[in-house]
């Protein structure tokens, strides 16, 4: 192999293919995907982040959140997600059309977080775990979140308030047409 | 085909073009290195002691662990990668870098990037998709840079006049041009005009895939090529298969991306190609474990490569190249993925490719050039060694902890899972330490007599 153009044009013939035979292809099926209703005449689904949530979201991935917490769940039969609680369901990709910038996520130091607005049960727990996670979790306190005011009360700060609403609005516990809630 | 020009001795010390660029390379290299090694060892203890430093928004786990990442890639691996295919690119006969102030420029604009994008991350401004955290604001400087510290490099060997081109630089065209387009298609798809939900996520993996394998994973197979034959004097073995390995790998590489997506949120039948893919990566692989091992086999080979500083490390280089891929095919079939996926035990299978292979040959071939372009021995032999054993044990230990102990059924609840991560990224450290005092010292040594020579 000596002819250079040969190499490159080989090179890019290789690099053309991939590209083509995935991400083309994933656009065209893809890339028309919409919100659609649970039930027929409903309300559309996944719903529209308030502007509270979407100023979570930049807290959450600022603090680098994603490096431990995936936002995906898995389908039964690859991997156990959905026997562990982390959704009622698996995620599809209509659950994530709305989102500009995905977190989806690849390695889990800890648990999956797709459902987890279902799962908390009040903004306090949510907020008590920020501060002080379980004992034996990996997970550092985020104090720095939180102020203590005048009377020596602990506060959260206008950007942990943010990551709860983005936390609390995190939830696949909806039917989606390709992923039915089971009955 | 002609194998001659590789055998040939290097004759030329210092007066090609490029021994400016690659001490420049080398040396940033060699500070990136120590720089994220640093920050795995923080990042390590953070695992064990969640409090240690938490206190700080800015070394917040997730933080540090990004700017170790982007710090490991784009400053050590990336540095070394320049340097050494520049190097290898010169040390054919009959050619000269002439050029060697745009690699000088791209060097300078690669480093400064890649300080201000770090810098940027721990600042807060960072991106959720692995090697692409940094602002894409730096992004046009890096993509420049590259052109300058690579491409242009690439370009200028292929069309001087004369010469064959030898397997390993074949290699290195490929890498050189697989980065600008991969980076620069990603980062307009991702983040300057990003596309829409998961097709981000498909996007992001082709990138990695990519990066991975037809870059870094390139210009590391091109160096074990380039010092295989080199330094034992022999012809590659099976050499007519290399064009097949070759055009093999780079024609499945990037289809292989959809298997580090198994069971996420994108359709079935894009995962299935992935898989497949995945699979049919055995031809290259086997193909490059029968030119690697087959050369290395002749004549008590083995024995002579463990006798030789450079082989030595490539000969942990190969072995954890043919261990990585073996596990990363098996690892892609659906039901073994569906066990492993999210755990550490991917961590572990990243390590033994960019610690276990990559890391080590570009260790080895370091050992090769340095001596040559400063025109100096090692300074000490010791250090040599506390380098290749720390780094041995360290690198391969580290990646078989998290392989046999990186499932969460297996370690949940055990704090002390962390300790032999903790002991072997300081093993590392210890290494990386060893091995630039040693650079340092010669690289200075001979830039004080090169100074000393112009004033004389």
């Amino acid at each position: 192999m000596k002819d250079f153009n040969l190499i490159l044009s080989g090179i890019f013939f290789t690099l053309a293919a991939s590209f083509g035979g995935l991400l083309i292809s994933g656009e065209v099926q893809l890339g028309t995907l919409g919100r659609a209703p649970a039930e027929e005449g409903g309300p559309l689904y996944p719903p529209r982040e308030t502007g509270l949530a979407i100023q979570g979201r930049q807290v959450y991935l600022e603090l680098g959140c994603v490096t431990c917490h995936t936002q995906q769940v898995r389908p039964a039969g690859q991997g156990n997600d959905i026997a562990k609680g982390y959704g009622p369901r698996p995620t599809v990709a209509r659950d994530y059309v709305l989102q500009t910038q995905l977190l989806l996520g690849n390695h889990r130091n800890g648990p999956d977080l797709a459902n987890y607005g279902a799962r908390a049960k009040s903004d306090d727990e949510i907020h008590g775990h920020l501060r002080s996670p379980a004992a034996g979790s990996t997970m550092p306190a985020y104090n720095f979140l939180y102020v203590v005011d005048k009377n020596g009360v602990t506060q959260p700060t206008e950007r942990a308030q943010a990551l709860v609403a983005y936390l609390k609005s995190l939830r696949i516990d909806y039917n989606s047409p390709e992923a039915k809630l089971k009955q | 085909m002609s194998q001659d020009h590789h055998r040939q001795s290097h004759s030329s010390k210092s007066n090609t073009g490029s021994t400016l660029p690659v001490r420049l390379f080398f040396a940033s290299a060699l500070g990136w290195l120590i720089i994220s090694s640093v920050l795995g060892l923080i990042v390590s203890l953070k695992l064990q002691l969640p409090s240690f430093m938490a206190g700080c928004e800015w070394f917040t786990y997730g933080r540090l662990e990004v700017l170790q990442r982007n710090a490991f890639t784009y400053g050590w691996i990336a540095n070394a990668i320049f340097g050494v295919n520049l190097w290898i690119m010169s040390a054919l006969a009959r050619f000269e870098f002439k050029d060697s102030w745009l690699a000088v420029c791209g060097w300078l604009g690669w480093n400064l990037t890649l300080t201000l994008g770090l810098g940027a991350i721990l600042l807060g401004h960072l991106n959720g998709y692995a090697l692409l955290e940094m602002p894409k604001e730096v992004a046009p400087a890096l993509f420049i840079s590259f052109l300058f510290a690579a491409l242009w490099p690439a370009v200028a060997f292929v069309r001087r006049p004369t010469g064959h081109v030898f397997v390993s630089q074949w290699y290195i065209i490929g890498a050189s041009f697989v980065f600008p387009v991969a980076f620069g298609i990603t980062q307009l798809l991702v983040l300057w005009y990003p596309t829409s939900g998961v097709l981000q996520a498909l996007i992001h993996s082709w990138f990695i895939q990519n990066i991975q394998l037809l870059w870094i994973g390139s210009s590391a197979i091109s160096a074990t090529y380039y010092f295989i034959s080199k330094e034992s004097g022999r012809t590659i073995s099976a050499y007519y298969l290399a064009t097949v390995g070759f055009w093999t790998y780079f024609l499945f590489a990037g289809w292989t991306a959809p298997a580090s997506l198994l069971g996420g949120p994108i359709p079935v039948w894009i995962q299935s190609v992935g898989v497949t893919t995945a699979l049919m990566m055995l031809v290259p692989v086997i193909i490059l474990g029968i030119n690697f091992f087959g050369t290395l086999s002749y004549n008590r080979g083995f024995a002579g490569a463990w006798n030789n500083t450079t082989l030595r490390f490539i000969l942990v280089g190969i072995v954890s190249f043919a261990v990585s891929s073996a596990l990363n095919i098996l690892f892609s079939t659906r039901s073994l993925n569906a066990i492993v996926r999210f755990t550490d035990f991917t961590v572990g299978q990243q390590q033994l490719v960019n610690y276990g292979f990559v890391s080590m040959v570009f260790f080895g071939a370091a050992y090769y050039i340095l001596p040559r372009i400063t025109g100096s021995f090692w300074p000490s032999a010791k250090l040599v060694h506390l380098h290749f054993w720390s780094c041995a044990i360290g690198g391969l230990g580290l990646a078989l902890h998290l392989l046999i102990c990186g499932y969460p059924t297996v370690n949940s609840g055990v704090m002390s899972y962390y300790l032999p991560v903790i002991f072997f990224v300081l093993l590392q450290l210890v290494g990386h330490i060893a091995f630039a005092i040693n650079s340092f010292v010669m690289l200075l040594a001979s830039a004080r007599n090169t100074h000393d020579n112009t004033h004389a």
